[in-house]
């Protein structure tokens, strides 16, 4: 069940707060189109900027420069009462004074639809997320996924053409918030809202998103697909963001075999996939995740460095090895115990060049185009 | 209808029309200059209410008044005899009269307040000096009631801006009991007030307040002879004095409950206050003590004029004075011909000094602020 | 959890809100006070403001002001805080009792207190002279904060109710698991959280105290305050531009504290997420904290009572302190004539500004904390003038401008609205007047539930498609429901027992009762005025109890009510 409308998008959107000295630039630039059904994730640090974005498009602040339309219409003059989307708070912002039901309730009987109407699509939404037992309690005597699971009822009763999540699971303790993420993204595709989500959680926006959008500072890091973001990340900030990464130093740039490109790592000469401007950076740097490294035990003589740490978690194993170009991350998994490369060892790195991506090195963002 | 029906009730309804107009009383006629009985008396005749005023040694009725509408009193007096008086004079005159009744000293800023759209006609009671101001501010009018003739020149406006209506001589109001128990006797001079058996145990009014006390003050510049030994006297009197209160009356409220033994008011404050049963003796200070004049005046730009001055007559007229006693009020009586009641002390019994209402006007910011300065301004340390 | 910044657009009902809450204050309170203001500078009141700097007296009246403000905010603040913690930590017999009592005093009519306070304790008084042969010198400062502690500590009360209502448990929890020991905790924990509270209490007890007139005249003695000095300026010496100057200088401690109020209540932010605490309070069970706590706290109550006691046996004496014999004659008096017209026009008047009061109040809280930054504080500002202004000015500045109808450019936009010639015989004033003296109390209350509500509710509303008017009607006011409460008794009891501004706007259609008991009083009749006290005490408590169960009546399942709270 595919929506045709719910196509979102922001045209360079500024949001500046105060002004002379207390000068404060929340976003900056802000550019984004999203299609109707689609699932795009703000992520970033606090501060970022990404709440204050979603706020704009929920109508809470004006951006001080820039325009939102939805389905081409400009939302400039429409206040957040008039928007058709739904939010879904961090606090979840139930309706103290109210029952599970009216709280539900609330955006039909805004819409004065009748009573059986409205009593009939409250009880489906209730079913959906298994609430039906609950509707006549109060807020306060809910648990924190339940009172999550009205407001997202809530705000999905009214068939918004967006929904807005305001970093809802950051409440709820870790195995909770796995389950709220699958359901949430459930629920989303099914109806095919297109849906706007923040967050500062990377495992909330890659397991959630058709796209994720990276801000810092207030502004746009990267914005693709979690795909793209986690193997061919913009900048060290990104690719450090998301996932765990190593850098590498690189002494030689020079062009490969089609888009690839040779450089020189630790005298070794290797063709990776690189970023189209990685070449234009005077510092550029090799990304291999630890995954993609593989250790194993050497010899003095051919070592690259001798395992300082290991951590055992069961189906993987951590390994912090010191090397002489920086403290390497390397994680194995489903490790065989008796192999493992103990701590005073010497240990040998191995990647597969396929697997790395060659950036710019940070102190030079070059953006997005 | 027909149309001879027609003009048979046509000429019917003609000849009653005019048989009633025939029938109708005449035009009232004026009693202007017919005799009368009594100096101020008011008489209302078929709808026309006349003064009996003295012309050339003979009574004879004023020019008469139509009264209608409403009269609007505001009134300085106790409220007891605010309404006594507005029920009286609508008893003779038919007029509704009705009174907001307001503390003495504020009735000018009230005045002030609305002095381009007034509500009011008359003011009544209250002490004259505050007249003096409304004359100033342009809040009242000249007004000469032929019921003036009766009253004494020296209680009085020569201009007709206010006439007197009532007189109170500043006394002392001892609480017998309090005396008996600090074995003090009934002070008789105002150097009696400063036996140091006192101390504490007198009550004033400030002399910022209107009336009372800045009669206590300028009495003492007129016996003593000097701004200067005025103020001396005062400060010897400070030991004693507890506080100076904010209200006129409250001296006798505090002598009566024993809070202090003497309070200085004006002697049919002290009476009123024994009467409703508190132990309270008046005495007089031999040296000579000052007084106050209660008047009334017409408003400038009345709403109805007509009804004011009648009233003003009504209130000038032996009738209206006789109202006093019976709402608890005890002022000595500026109309000559005013029953006098065991309660009230005449003036004439009292030693009077020469008050000179205008000049004590004058000088009134000065004193008080020197009376600030010096007398309550170092008392703050000691509380 | 951050100051939420507020930039968006204004929906028509909050811009038409807006808009008419500023046409309300205007003509209620700025228009008049900007005449106090300009009549201060008329001659008359040049010399005085000139007097703030050449003379010592006049500085002695503004040193004597501040410092009784300051006392009273003290001592009115923490009885308030003894009184409301109690309440929430300590677990006693007669709770309600104690809530009860403790919001008695905000029924004071005018006089009552003080009279009551001399013939008990005066140099003649029944207790001191009476029983314990003492004459103490009561009149002058300690007199005053002695009365305007008892009169005024309810506020403080209410307000900090809420506040430790509010307090999670859990920080305390904390703290016990840190080592700490509960007397520690208190001082270092729960009294910084209660900053805000104390200081908002202390900073409105000090606007009252400085603005009130009835005390000082009668308890005052020589300890001379602003609001005094203006009356006997007005009064005495006729010079009303000194009494609008003199109310003038007293605007400016009261600026100055809404200011530092302002700014205490920015830094510290003690709101739990979503108004609801979580954990169990822990009552103080040690033996000595908590009958020392009660000991004061009912010894404080005993002597409220004896104080209505005083007023309501006075009423059945002949004559108060010589004639101790019971009689109705008192009540036959007022009831005879033109008292029965009072009580009904009063009572009539007062239940018409009240829920006017109520609403103005809650509106203003709603626009103050949710929906203007800046605008909001000039907006606050305003709201509270009302109560920062002695109230024999306030009565000028009404009579200055509502004398006449007002007019622009030949037409006529208001109608008289004040004095004998006016439409509805002037009551119109008396009602701007109720309102604009007892919306203040309703907006501070209102403000302090709303700073506790989570921004994100209404926010929540709004994108559910609800409109600005909607919201405020089913979210916001149902959950400051228990500050509207407070607000429109609050305000029932104020108007029934104002004197100061109505002395000057009153006319024959509109007699007050508190006009009635000031002429009992000038004459001496402390019967017949404290039996008007008492009918007023009476009226104001069934009407309050009235109020209560009216809007009690519609609780909802499942509502925590945050708890009753003012300021």
């Amino acid at each position: 069940m595919k929506n045709k409308s719910g196509q979102l998008t922001l045209s360079n959107i500024t949001k500046v707060f105060g002004n002379g000295s207390e000068k404060v630039v929340a976003v900056d630039n802000f550019n984004l189109t999203i299609e109707p059904g689609e699932f795009v994730t703000l992520l970033g640090p606090s501060g970022c900027g990404k709440t204050t974005t979603l706020r704009i498009i929920a109508g809470f602040e004006t951006p001080t420069s820039g325009e939102i339309t939805l389905d081409k219409k400009d939302l400039k003059n429409l206040t957040a009462d008039k928007r058709p989307m739904g939010m879904v708070f961090q606090s979840y912002a139930l309706f103290p004074h109210m029952s599970v039901f009216d709280n539900v309730a609330y955006g039909l009987r805004v819409q004065h639809l009748s009573k059986e109407i409205i009593s009939q699509k409250v009880a489906e939404v209730l079913e959906t997320m298994s609430l039906s037992h609950l509707a006549t309690r109060a807020p306060n005597q809910l648990s924190g996924g339940q009172q999550q699971r009205v407001a997202l009822a809530r705000a999905m009763v009214v068939q918004p053409k967006v929904l807005l999540f305001d970093e809802p699971l950051s409440n709820l303790d870790a195995k909770l918030r796995a389950q709220m993420r699958i359901e949430i993204r459930r629920i989303q595709q099914k109806l095919g809202i297109t849906s706007v989500f923040v967050t500062h959680d990377q495992d909330e926006a890659m397991s959630l998103s058709d796209r994720i959008v990276v801000m810092r500072n207030a502004v746009v890091e990267q914005s693709g697909t979690p795909d793209e973001i986690y193997r061919r990340p913009n900048s060290v900030f990104v690719a450090d963001f998301i996932g765990r990464s190593n850098f590498f130093k690189v002494d030689k740039v020079s062009s490969g075999k089609g888009d690839k490109v040779k450089v020189l790592v630790n005298n070794e000469e290797l063709e990776v996939a690189a970023h189209p401007l990685a070449h234009k950076s005077k510092t550029p740097v090799l990304l291999v995740r630890p995954e993609s490294i593989q250790v194993k035990a050497a010899t003095v003589k051919k070592s690259d460095g001798i395992v300082s740490n290991v951590v055992f978690y069961g189906n993987h194993v951590e390994y912090s090895v010191t090397t002489s170009y920086g403290e390497i991350t390397a994680i194995e998994s489903d490790p065989i115990y008796d192999q493992i490369v103990k701590p005073g060892n010497h240990a040998i790195l191995e990647f597969d060049p396929s697997r790395t991506w060659l950036l710019p090195s940070s102190g030079e963002i070059i953006r997005e185009e | 209808m027909k149309k001879s029906r027609l003009i048979a009730l046509g000429a019917i309804a003609s000849l009653a029309m005019s048989l009633l107009t025939a029938v109708a009383p005449a035009q009232a006629r004026d009693l202007k200059g017919s005799q009368c009985g009594r100096e101020g008396l008011i008489r209302t005749i078929k709808g026309v209410t006349y003064t009996c005023e003295r012309v050339d040694g003979s009574l004879k009725y004023a020019e008469g008044r139509k009264l209608s509408g409403t009269l609007n009193v505001v009134c300085g007096a106790t409220e007891a005899w605010c309404a006594a008086m507005a029920t009286k004079f609508k008893e003779l005159t038919g007029v509704n009269t009705r009174f907001v009744r307001l503390s003495a000293g504020l009735v000018p800023a009230r005045l002030e307040a609305f002095k381009n759209n007034p509500e009011f006609d008359v003011w009544h009671g209250g002490p004259a000096d505050g007249y003096v101001v409304g004359r100033n501010l342009g809040l009242t009018e000249a007004y000469l009631s032929p019921t003036r003739k009766m009253i004494s020149k020296a209680q009085l406006d020569a201009d007709g801006f206010w006439s007197g209506v009532y007189l109170g001589a500043l006394g002392f109001c001892s609480n017998t009991q309090a005396l008996a128990k600090l074995g003090v006797k009934l002070p008789k001079s105002w150097a009696d007030l400063l036996n140091p058996k006192l101390k504490g145990q007198i009550l004033s009014a400030h002399p910022a307040t209107s009336g009372t006390a800045f009669t206590t003050f300028w009495t003492q510049v007129t016996r003593l002879g000097s701004e200067d030994k005025a103020m001396e006297y005062m400060k010897e009197l400070n030991k004693n004095i507890l506080y100076y209160s904010r209200s006129g009356v409250a001296p006798v409220g505090a002598a009566g409950s024993g809070e202090v033994a003497v309070g200085l008011v004006f002697a049919h404050d002290c009476v009123a206050g024994a009467k409703n049963g508190l132990p309270l003796k008046v005495s007089f200070p031999s040296e000579g003590t000052g007084y106050e004049i209660g008047a009334v005046a017409l408003i400038k730009g009345a709403r109805n004029p007509l009804a004011a001055k009648t009233f003003i007559d009504f209130a000038l007229s032996a009738d209206a004075q006789n109202l006093g006693v019976g709402a608890n009020a005890f002022q000595a009586l500026t109309n000559p011909k005013a029953k006098y009641n065991r309660l009230i002390i005449p003036l004439r019994k009292v030693k009077l000094v020469d008050y000179d209402f205008e000049k004590a006007g004058n000088r009134k910011p000065d004193l008080t602020k020197r009376f600030d300065d010096e007398i309550i301004n170092r008392s703050q340390v000691k509380s | 959890m951050a100051i939420r910044r507020q930039s968006a657009k204004l929906d028509v009902f909050t811009k038409i809100a807006i808009a008419v809450l500023v046409l309300i204050l205007s003509v209620l309170i700025v228009i008049p006070v900007g005449n106090v203001l300009y009549k201060s500078f008329q001659p008359g009141g040049i010399e005085v403001l000139r007097n703030v700097y050449d003379n010592d007296y006049t500085r002695q009246i503004i040193y004597n002001t501040v410092w009784l403000g300051i006392s009273v905010g003290a001592i009115g603040t923490a009885i308030g805080f003894l009184l409301a913690y109690i309440q929430v930590r300590v677990n006693f017999r007669g709770k309600k009792l104690l809530h009860i009592l403790s919001l008695l005093p905000l029924v004071s009519p005018p006089f009552a207190f003080a009279t009551a306070v001399i013939v008990l304790f005066g140099r003649a008084g029944i207790i001191s002279n009476g029983i314990f042969d003492k004459q103490p010198m009561i009149y002058g400062y300690k007199g005053l904060i002695l009365v305007l502690s008892i009169s005024y500590f309810p506020v403080a009360y209410m307000n900090l109710l809420g506040m430790l209502r509010s307090l999670d448990p859990a920080v305390d929890e904390a703290a016990r698991s840190l080592g700490a020991s509960k007397f520690k905790i208190f001082i270092t924990v729960t009294i910084p959280l209660l900053i805000p509270g104390i200081a908002a209490s202390f900073l409105l007890l000090f606007v009252e105290a400085i603005a009130d007139l009835a005390n000082p005249l009668v308890i005052g003695g020589d300890y001379t305050v602003l609001a005094s000095r203006a009356y006997i300026a007005i009064s005495g010496e006729y010079n009303i531009a000194g009494g609008a100057a003199y109310s003038t200088i007293l605007l400016i401690p009261a600026l100055l504290v809404f200011i530092i109020q302002r700014y205490w209540s920015q830094r510290a932010d003690v709101v739990t997420v979503t108004g609801k605490p979580s954990g169990q309070i822990e009552y103080i069970r040690t033996p000595l904290a908590r009958y020392s706590l009660l000991a004061m706290a009912w010894s404080i109550v005993a002597f409220v009572i004896l104080i209505y006691s005083m007023v309501i046996m006075g009423s059945f004496f002949k004559v108060l302190k010589v004639d101790y014999s019971l009689t109705l004659d008192n009540y036959r008096y007022i009831f005879s004539g033109v008292g029965n017209s009072a009580i009904l026009t009063t009572t009539m008047l007062a239940l018409l500004a009240t829920p006017i009061a109520g609403v103005l109040g809650m509106m203003l809280a709603w626009v103050i904390v949710r929906k203007i930054k800046r605008g909001g504080q000039v907006l606050d500002f305003f709201g509270m003038l009302g109560l920062a202004l002695p109230g024999t000015v306030l009565g000028i500045g009404y009579a200055f401008t509502f004398n006449s109808p007002i007019q622009i450019f030949g037409i006529t936009i208001l109608p008289q609205l004040a004095g004998g010639g006016a439409i509805l015989g002037g009551a119109m004033a008396i009602v701007m007047v109720y309102v604009i003296r007892s919306s203040p109390a309703g907006q501070r209350s209102g403000i302090a539930n709303l700073q506790q509500i989570d921004p994100s509710i209404d926010e929540a509303s709004a994108s559910l498609g609800a409109s600005g008017g909607r919201t405020f009607r089913k979210i916001s006011l149902p959950l400051i429901r228990g500050a509207f409460l407070t607000g429109l008794m609050f305000a029932f009891a104020r108007s029934m027992t104002t004197l100061s501004p109505i002395i000057f706007i009153t006319t024959p259609d509109t007699p007050i009762l508190t006009s009635l008991i000031l002429a009992e009083a000038d004459t001496v009749r402390y019967g017949n005025a404290f039996a008007f006290c008492t009918l007023l005490i009476a009226i104001v408590l069934v009407t309050m109890g009235l109020i209560n169960l009216l809007v009690n009546k519609t609780q909802q399942a499942g509502y925590q009510p945050i708890a009753v709270s003012a300021g």
